[in-house]
């Protein structure tokens, strides 16, 4: 028999199993590579490949392991993993088990930053309008830093020199580390459940990106932005900028700083007090001096003296017109007199006592003429009286019924003019000039042509 | 004009519209007099409130039964 046609015949199991062990003899290795149809299951596990452009391998990244990563990876992202190759028999193919991810390029903390940086931005959490600005005159501060930080202590000092009149209260929380961004955030929200805190400051000292990395953390940005009292953000250094720099109503480069934007209010609104105080009292006093020189100026005015002038005037017209008139009813009076005295000596002229008697006698001849007429009218006015009187009684029914006329009436009393208005054995009342007849109808005899 | 003032921000602006409209001149002497008098109250009451010296420093701590309690702090000393 020949060597070479001594054939070891595996079965599948056994050539995958040899497989599998080659593959982890490779032991712990780092690969880099860019990830593609990356999927993160329900159950907290990734799966993924990492690719060339020639060549890829999948890859699974475990909850247990994948639980530490601080940024989110996605399609397209160049990353170097840590792991170990492995075999999965029954599927026939291989895969590395990721222990440990990290960006290329970017540091992982960096890329988290700017992951998270981006997803909030669109939510809105950064806008403009969303900002409220301090109050004007701070009292009460609320502190959300280490109580043995650097950072509480530079705002203390700041704060004493400037002899702020201001209540601080303290927070304490931890800076750095884990749970701290838990604890930054539950102080922010505790100094929102009180009602006398006007301004809150969270804070810490300098230090790198992973000292400072609880104010990068989600929990804190959205403690911060759901804080209705106004948040100024003061961590690290003035070159330092975190998440919640972004998201505060104000950003002061350092704590120190924090301190002077909280207390430096007292003396610029005491020197605006002060100016407008004066301008108060200096508003008031010109206000009086330009009323004053302008009643002095009134006063001093031609209009003003003018009127005792313009009385003089007319006193002196007065005097003047009572003057003519004076004089004139003077010449009147003379005229008058004068003309009295014609008027008497024609007066004289005339004998009185004949023309009282001429009159006289013309009155009486009229009043005879008067008393004629009047006699006269009265006559006529009998005369024709006494002709309708007459007349009148002629025509009185009593009259005709004295000369033997009668009135005839029906049982109805209706008068009878017509003998056809009655026939035989009706009753009738006869009316005569003196006394009253009951009749009854004998006979009717028409007239011819009725 | 009501003296409305609930606290340092109203009373200023009350102060500054105060002093525009004397400044203005355009004013009785009455209503003058009225405004001049309202801005000295209110000048007060702005230089009252800065005056308020109050600097207290306090650091909260947890209490046995959850509650939060104000103590007196000192910087430098250890409390957590």
């Amino acid at each position: 028999m020949d060597l070479f046609d001594q054939r070891k015949i595996y079965t599948v199991l056994e050539i995958t199993s040899e497989i599998k062990r080659a593959l982890e003899k490779f032991g712990i290795l780092w690969i880099q590579g860019e990830i593609s149809n990356f999927k993160h299951h329900s159950s907290g596990h990734m799966y993924f490949s990492l690719k060339d452009d020639r060549a890829q391998i999948k890859a699974a990244f475990f909850r247990n392991n994948n639980c530490l990563l601080k940024f989110r990876p996605e399609d397209g992202l160049e990353v170097l993993v840590r792991g170990r190759l492995s075999a999965y028999e029954p599927r026939g193919d291989y895969q590395v088990i990721v222990e440990y991810m990290e960006p290329r390029g970017l540091g992982s903390l960096q890329l988290a930053f700017e992951q998270l940086k981006e997803k909030l931005r669109k939510e809105g959490f950064f806008d403009e309008a969303h900002k409220v600005p301090l109050p004007l005159l701070p009292r009460k501060i609320g502190v959300v830093t280490s109580p043995t930080g650097a950072a509480i202590q530079d705002m203390l000092r700041i704060l004493k020199r400037r002899n702020a009149s201001l209540h601080i209260l303290i927070f304490p929380a931890r800076v750095q580390g884990a749970g701290a961004a838990e604890e930054i955030a539950s102080g922010v929200r505790y100094f929102n459940t009180r009602d006398d805190i006007d301004v809150v400051i969270v804070g810490r000292g300098g230090g790198s990106i992973e000292d400072l990395w609880a104010f990068n953390e989600e929990i804190v940005a959205r403690a911060i932005y759901s804080s209705d009292v106004p948040v100024i953000s003061a961590v690290g250094h003035e070159v330092d900028f975190t998440i919640a720099d972004f998201v505060a109503d104000l950003r002061a480069p350092t704590p120190s700083a924090a301190a002077e934007m909280v207390s430096g209010a007292r003396e610029e609104l005491l020197s605006t007090v002060q100016s407008l105080s004066g301008r108060l009292s200096q508003s008031a006093r010109l206000f009086l001096e330009r009323r004053r020189s302008a009643l002095e100026r009134l006063a001093r005015s031609r209009a003003f003296n003018a009127a005792p002038n313009m009385i003089r005037d007319l006193e002196q017209r007065f005097d003047e017109a009572a003057l003519r008139m004076q004089q004139a009813v003077t010449r009147f009076a003379t005229s008058l007199r004068h003309s009295e005295r014609v008027m008497l000596a024609r007066l004289a002229g005339i004998d009185l006592r004949l023309l009282i008697r001429s009159k006289s006698e013309r009155l009486s001849r009229s009043r005879q003429l008067l008393n004629a007429n009047l006699r006269a009218g009265l006559q006529q006015q009998r005369a024709r009286i006494e002709l309708a009187a007459g007349r009148l009684n002629a025509l009185s029914p009593l009259a005709i019924l004295a000369r033997g006329y009668a009135i005839c009436r029906d049982a109805r009393g209706v008068l009878v003019r017509y003998a056809g208005s009655v026939t035989a054995g009706d009753g009738v009342r006869v009316t005569l000039a003196k006394g009253e007849l009951d009749c009854r109808v004998e006979g009717v005899r028409l007239q011819p042509g009725d | 004009m009501e003296l409305k003032v609930k606290d340092f921000e109203s009373a200023l602006k009350s102060l500054e519209e105060i002093v525009s409209q004397l400044e203005g001149g355009d004013l009785t002497l009455d209503r003058a007099l009225e405004l001049f008098e309202q801005g000295v109250k209110l000048s007060r009451f702005c230089s009252d409130k800065l005056e308020e010296a109050e600097r207290k420093v306090e650091v909260l701590t947890r209490a046995a039964d959850g509650t939060m309690k104000e103590t007196p702090f000192s910087p430098g000393a250890e409390s957590e």
